[in-house]
């Protein structure tokens, strides 16, 4: 869109507070402004898209999903009443909407309470081993690499609630699972993420 | 308590710990290592938040969607050139198709200018006709669409085309009487500048 046209809320924001005006852009997008539109598109579009890529790991198909979200949100603006939060409603329909994509490709969305493997839980490592902290050493790109590799149910948790930050409660909610179920998936994600991190590290480690 | 204990626990425990569970992690390398690294790959997976930028075309997708749907109001008589309505995203290809083209003026312009004196067969630029063939076919390609979705808006498009074409043919006159003319080269590029620009201005939007 052209710089004349483009309704930015960069100068709003800086006079009158984020949520005014986005509220403001809400309310001349349920008029049918198209700029207003765009300003809550480019205002959000981040977020969703990324959680969108990172559920699928696929840019064509979390382009298509961000498309699906924020069209499905846009239709229904006219019934928002900001009794929640505008962002707290997109992101719960983007999570829906990918949760549905996974549902109909028959991908799992969290794994069965009775497929939790309890023995893998934890390495154990005696005191003294020489296996230094991963603490301070992961970067982003090696930890977006690993989450890529987590199975697609401890994925899910893990972005829901580490990414994300939604609560165990909300993650139950969306996912159709119990809290603990939640909680336990979680648990499982990190442990898995820290054996990738920690294996790619020594594999960088003996590399010549 | 014991590491199998702690560990048992370590899925409820939120960031604090109990008396019991602290002295445990302080007595025990193991577990503290573990703790600190799920900590850490927790705290980084929240700068993963919002990190990724869709691709342009998710937006022209979704206002495209939007305007067929009505939940865009804007009175057609808004619309101006500056401001044309949004065409499809398959056509984006028209803008940097447009822009590559002159490129390749730029490049040929540039060969003529610094090597040697061009013959009279060589006057006659194969290239150039060629080019100016493919122009004419994505022109009409361009000119139905905006008749298609806004035929009000096709004469003015249409005339804009005439009147870049017009000045192409001029310069591409000059430049080739006389391939060492600076000015006529330039003429030539900002004819070429001058058409992209309205095929963007139809597309209404920018290269990504």
């Amino acid at each position: 869109m052209s710089a004349a046209g483009k309704y930015d809320l960069t100068d709003a924001k800086k006079k009158q507070g984020d949520r005014l005006s986005e509220a403001e852009a809400i309310e001349r997008a349920k008029q049918g402004d198209a700029a207003a539109f765009e300003a809550l598109y480019n205002l959000h579009k981040r977020r969703v898209y990324s959680l969108c890529l990172r559920m699928t790991a696929n840019t064509a198909a979390a382009e298509d999903l961000t498309q699906e979200a924020f069209l499905q949100l846009f239709r229904k603006i006219g019934t928002f009443r900001g009794e929640s939060a505008f962002s707290t409603w997109l992101h719960r329909m983007a999570v829906n909407v990918v949760l549905m994509q996974l549902r109909k490709k028959g991908l799992p969305v969290v794994p069965l309470e009775e497929n939790i493997e309890t023995e893998e839980e934890s390495p154990r490592k005696e005191p003294g081993a020489d296996d230094p902290r991963l603490a301070g050493s992961i970067d982003r790109m090696q930890l977006q690499r690993s989450i890529e590799s987590l199975p697609p149910g401890y994925r899910m948790i893990f972005l829901l609630h580490d990414v994300e930050g939604y609560e165990h409660n909300e993650i139950a909610e969306m996912v159709g699972c119990s809290i603990g179920n939640s909680k336990s998936q979680l648990h499982k994600a990190r442990m898995k993420l820290r054996e990738i991190l920690k294996t790619s590290r020594a594999e960088k480690a003996t590399k010549p | 308590m014991t590491c199998e204990e702690f560990e048992r626990v370590l899925p409820e425990l939120g960031s604090g710990h109990s008396i019991e569970q602290e002295e445990h992690l302080k007595s025990c390398r193991a577990c503290s290592d573990l703790v600190a690294d799920l900590n850490a790959i927790s705290r980084q997976g929240r700068l993963l938040q919002g990190s990724e930028e869709p691709s342009p075309w998710v937006w022209n997708s979704i206002e495209t969607s939007l305007r067929q749907e009505g939940l865009i109001h804007q009175p057609l008589q808004e619309h101006s050139l500056l401001h044309p309505p949004r065409l499809s995203w398959r056509l984006r290809w028209l803008v940097p198709a447009a822009a590559a083209l002159l490129i390749v003026f730029g490049v040929l312009l540039h060969e003529r200018g610094t090597g040697p004196a061009p013959t009279a067969e060589q006057q006659s630029p194969p290239a150039s006709v060629q080019t100016a063939e493919v122009m004419a076919s994505d022109d009409m390609q361009l000119l139905n669409t905006v008749g298609a979705r806004m035929p009000s808006m096709r004469d003015a498009y249409e005339a804009n085309l005439r009147t870049v074409n017009a000045y192409i043919r001029d310069a591409e006159q000059s430049a080739h009487s006389d391939p060492n003319d600076e000015v006529a080269q330039q003429y030539l590029r900002n004819a070429y500048e001058q058409k992209a620009m309205v095929y963007e201005m139809a597309l209404d939007r920018s290269l990504p």
